[in-house]
This record gives C-alpha cells, structure tokens and sequence, in this order.
C-alpha cells in the first residue's frame, strides 16, 4: 500500500513527471513531507497541495467497516473462527480454541511439550472440517531440526486410529505438511516473505513457527551495542507479515 | 488589504513572478485585475483571475478575523469556555475509581493517552469506551459513534460483543428502576446492533495508511457528525520498528498530533490513543516509560498510566491539567473495564439514582 506509485493514485501525468524530478514516485514519499515542502514541490496554491494530498491519501488509505458487518461476517462462517485444540480445558479457557486470523504464541522451559504441540497441531489442521480440523495444508517452519516425521505419523496413527485406518490416508496427511528448515535469521525471514504465493497454492491453513527465539538468540547477542536495535528490527518486521498473513487468509499461526 | 503578497497561500513560482514585478501587496493585486496582471507578469488569464480569486478569499478571511466574527481562530472569554466545559459531557468508563480521578471520565476535544505493558487492558478499554460513547443521554452518555483506528490487529468483535450486551443490559436496569418514559424510548434505539453499526473500523497496516488516514479523518467526520471519540490503537506500533531516520519520525508525529488536536477541537470528540512502554536504562536501574520519546509526551493532554502489581492491575494518572495525580486499581470482567470492590449498593433502585455508573449488586452475583 505505501509502495504504491503516484500514477496509480490518479494524479495527472505531468504532476507525476514533476514530483518524480525530486524523486518522489511512491506515496510514502508523497504522505512523508510537510505542506511547505509539497508546495514548494508542486508549484500548486496551497489548498490545491490540500486536495492532492487528499487524492492521495484516498489511494493508500484503509477501507472502513462496521463492527457489525465484521461481526456478521464472522458468525456466518462460524467453525472457521477456531482451530480446537482437542484438549478441552485448554479449548475452554481459548475460547474455542487456537484463533484463526491471529497469532498464538507458545513458550514455556525446555522440554515441556511445545514441539510436540506444534506436531499435534499440525495434524489436527488436516483433518477434515467435520473432524474439528481445517482440511488444509500445513506450512512448518523449523528452526531446531526438532521435528521428526515417525513421531507425527505416530501421533496420528494413536490418536484418530479410526480416520487413519489405512497408509493410504497417513501418505495423504504427511504430504500436506510442509517442512521448512531454516537455520538463520535472515533464512527465516526471507522464508515469511514467500510464503504468500505458497499460501494461496497449496492451500495452506496453518502456519507453524518452531521457534523464534532459538534463531533469534543464537544470531543476537543483546551485550553487543546496535544488536538489541537490529534484533526487535528483525522481530517486528516478522511480526507484521505474519500478523498481515494471519488476517488475511484468515489461518491460525 | 494591506497584507504582503509573500503571505499569500499561492504557488511559489507565481509568488516569486509577482515579487520580480515590483507587487508589493494584496491590495495592488486587486486594484490591477486579472487583465493587467496577467500582461505584466506573464501569465495566462485564467490563472491571473484563480490567483485573485485565492487573494479575495484570503482578505475576506482576514476582515471577517479582525472584525471579531467566527473565523478560524476561536476568540473567546474564559467565563465562555467555563460555561461551554461545565456542559459538556464526559465518556464514562464504567469504572467509577477511574472515572473519578479523571474528573468524570474522558474528556471531549482532548486528547487522551493510554500507556502500558502488553496485556495490561488498553484495547479492553477502547473498545468499552467505544461502546460507552454511545449510551444515551438520559442514561448520562455523549450520544456519539466511534472511529476505531486499529494498527496492532487486537480489535476482537465477539470481546465487543460481550461489552456492548453488558453495557445494554445494565441501562434495562436502569431503566426498570427509574421507569421514565424518554429512558424506554432511547432503549429501543440502543441496541446490540445499533451499537455494532456505528463502530467505525479502519485497519492500518503501516504508519503510511494510518497518516493516510487521519489526513482523511476531517472529511469522515464532516460526513458523520455523529462522531464522538476517535481511538487509535497502537500509534506506536507502525512507528517503532523499520525507522531508520528518528527526525523524521518526530517529524511525522508531530504533525500527527497537530492534526488529531484539529480534530479533536472542530468535531468536539474525544482522541484516545494507546501507546506502548519501552525500558530506559538508567544509571543502575531500568525503567519503564512510554514508548515514541520525550518529544511526543507534549502531544497528549492526559496520560493514563496502565501497570501491574503483583495480580492487581493499577492505573495512574501520569499528567493531567485539572486533576490530581493518583492510582486506582481496576478490574476486567466477561463485561468490560469494571472497578475492583463492587460498590456498597443494596438496593438497585436505590444505587441507580445516585449514580447511575454503578453496577448493581445483583449483577455481580450472578457472574
């Protein structure tokens, strides 16, 4: 949205052709100077600067909706708000359980069961809607080589042993999770930044992240001066492509 | 009539033409008409008589200014302002401690600023004060809709959900209690989905389609002049990360908070914003203080500090121009922002007269 060129904004040509002598092409360069600057810039009278910055404005501005409609919106899809966890306390305090369009976050010491969590999760997310899960696919991405393949089709032999009956269904299920190993930050990041086109082509319903810190405190050495900076960098610019992913494919992460 | 005609709000390339041909001020550019001018400075004639057009405009503007009419600088005496503040209302939070250390809630055409931890409660009270704007005003409410800005994506519609059905439930009971006639009329219009329609949601994604935003925020307000409270949750968040030039984004807040005191000020709404807290190391201790630096704690009139000790979550009043300092400690229910102690109210009819912003008893037993 801010990347997007004048052009697009429907501001005239030669406006265009004058703003991009200063190098001003994108609206974020537009939005990001103050009214002296932009009419200096333009050569325009200083209510015409008011309507262009309007024009522009409208361009890269959000679309607005009720809470009503978006509650709307919601209660017609109603199993789709929930990935349930099949361990009801847990649903129960959730709400319904893991929340889809948002961002869960699971930490706890070492080895208390956040891998095997995400393992499990993931094979809930195949199954079926009728089942409880999302019948999609799973995008995993691992970051301590903790997951292992035996261990999910075990996990999904015991526990629904009446749905995965035949290898048939297991082959199905494993070929649906996708395992990603990235070892650096920078891989990590990189791997988030693609996983938009993955998404709508393979139909995924689950993004899991194991873990974030490990990578994170492995490259980031917070005594060092500057890291501490770069580190929350790196957080937050992951954060918010997951949180746009999570919301508008509407999937848990 | 005799302003400069460097003051003028016209191009700079015609100001400049005009200053090379000797104009001196606006009255000359008047005297000499769209013919004349356009010969001398070279310009065509259409744009000479636009020019003229901006000029007459502008001295209209100042005559209108100087002979003490409404312009657009508010002149006014305090004795008008005491009157205009004592008769306006407040937005109440539903928690009466808070309530009244902010002198009975959060103020119209201020700006408010609501700092804390991740987790503390300031979505939760957002969105109850974007339901509490608008409980009627025989219920002691503004009567106002709600812009809802969201950066941070924690804007949950069942948790409004939840809120607005408590708050509509506890005006039935006031309402059966006082069994006045205009308070069963404004009930039939205070509904669950009235209430959901007239919350304006807007979801930006980056600090570009929030500036975007509030640029276009006047003209949303011009057209729904309903609007009572403006909230932006999380105006440090899309300004926090990805930063590398700091001038300019004191530069860009600052102009922000210019923009949401216009706002605030022509539209009589209030502007509530959240904020964030980030540590500041000092000598042999850290602190936590509000996010987005020293520059941008000028931008608020009333800052609210949201903290926890212990289990208990506390709010302090960090800066404000008429009220004291103090702490009070808050609670959040399946309803919304609540006080700690229920209050010492047997009778619900009894409570309701005194102070309608009280839950009732029976209420909190059946939770």
């Amino acid at each position: 949205m801010a990347a997007k060129k004048l052009r697009r904004a429907q501001l005239s040509q030669e406006m265009c052709e004058r703003l991009s002598r200063y190098q001003i092409t994108t609206c974020q360069d537009f939005l990001c100077l103050s009214l002296l600057e932009l009419m200096k810039v333009t050569g325009q009278s200083y209510y015409e600067v008011q309507k262009l910055l309007c024009k522009v404005s409208r361009a890269c501005a959000p679309k607005m909706h009720t809470a009503y409609e978006m509650k709307l919106r919601k209660s017609v899809n109603p199993s789709s708000a929930f990935l349930s966890t099949t361990l009801h306390s847990l649903d129960r305090v959730l709400h319904g359980g893991v929340p889809c369009g948002s961002l869960t976050e699971i930490t706890s010491p070492p080895g208390c069961g956040k891998t095997q969590f995400c393992v499990m999760v993931s094979v809930l997310a195949t199954l079926p809607v009728s089942m409880g899960g999302l019948d999609g696919a799973v995008i995993y991405i691992d970051t301590e080589s903790a997951f292992s393949a035996e261990r999910l089709v075990e996990i999904a032999a015991n526990r629904f042993p009446t749905y995965f009956d035949s290898d048939e269904k297991l082959f199905c299920m494993t070929r649906s999770i996708h395992l990603y190993r990235e070892l650096t930050c920078c891989s990590v990041l990189k791997r988030i930044m693609s996983l938009e086109e993955e998404i709508i082509s393979k139909k995924v319903k689950l993004i899991v992240i194991d873990s974030v810190a490990s990578v994170v405190r492995k490259e980031f050495d917070t005594k060092l001066q500057g890291n501490l900076a770069e580190r929350s960098n790196f957080l937050a610019r992951g954060a918010s492509v997951l949180k746009y992913l999570a919301e508008e494919f509407s999937i848990p992460v | 009539m005799q302003r400069e005609v460097g003051t003028l709000p016209l191009a700079p390339a015609l100001r400049a033409r005009l200053a090379a041909a000797g104009f001196q001020t606006a009255q000359e550019l008047l005297d000499t008409g769209p013919c004349g001018l356009s010969k001398e400075i070279g310009i065509s004639r259409e744009e000479a008589l636009e020019a003229l057009q901006v000029v007459r405009q502008e001295c209209h503007g100042d005559a209108a200014r100087t002979a003490g009419g409404s312009g657009a600088t508010r002149k006014c005496t305090a004795l008008e302002l005491l009157e205009e503040e004592q008769t306006q209302g407040f937005i109440i939070t539903f928690c009466s401690a808070l309530d009244n250390i902010l002198g009975g809630g959060v103020q119209l055409t201020k700006i408010t600023e609501i700092c804390g931890a991740p987790g503390v409660g300031k979505t939760q009270l957002c969105m109850q004060l974007a339901v509490d704007v608008q409980i009627p005003e025989c219920f002691g409410g503004v009567a106002g809709e709600a812009v809802f800005i969201d950066t941070e994506g924690s804007f949950m519609v069942d948790r409004v959900v939840d809120i607005a059905a408590a708050c509509v439930q506890h005006c039935h009971l006031i309402a059966e209690a006082q069994q006045e006639e205009d308070h069963q009329k404004a009930l039939e219009t205070f509904s669950l989905e009235n209430i959901l329609s007239h919350i304006y949601y807007f979801r930006c994604r980056d600090y570009i389609e929030l500036l975007a935003q509030v640029y276009l925020l006047p003209e949303f307000l011009s057209e729904h002049s309903k609007v009572r409270l403006v909230v932006i949750d999380g105006i440090a968040f899309p300004f926090r990360h990805d930063f590398e030039d700091l001038s300019l984004r004191t530069r860009l807040l600052n102009g922000l908070a210019q923009q949401l005191i216009i706002i605030a000020n022509d539209h009589k709404s209030a502007v509530v914003l959240t904020n964030q807290m980030t540590t500041r190391i000092g000598q042999s201790q850290s602190t936590l203080v509000p996010a987005l630096g020293e520059s941008w704690g000028h931008a608020a009139t009333v800052r609210l500090i949201f903290h926890w000790d212990n289990s208990q979550r506390l709010a302090t009043l960090y800066k404000s121009p008429s009220q004291k300092e103090s702490t009070i400690a808050y609670h959040i229910t399946s309803h919304g922002f609540r006080d700690v102690q229920p209050p010492a109210v047997t009778h619900s009819a009894e409570g309701t007269e005194m102070n309608p912003r009280k839950r009732p008893r029976p209420e909190e037993e059946k939770q």
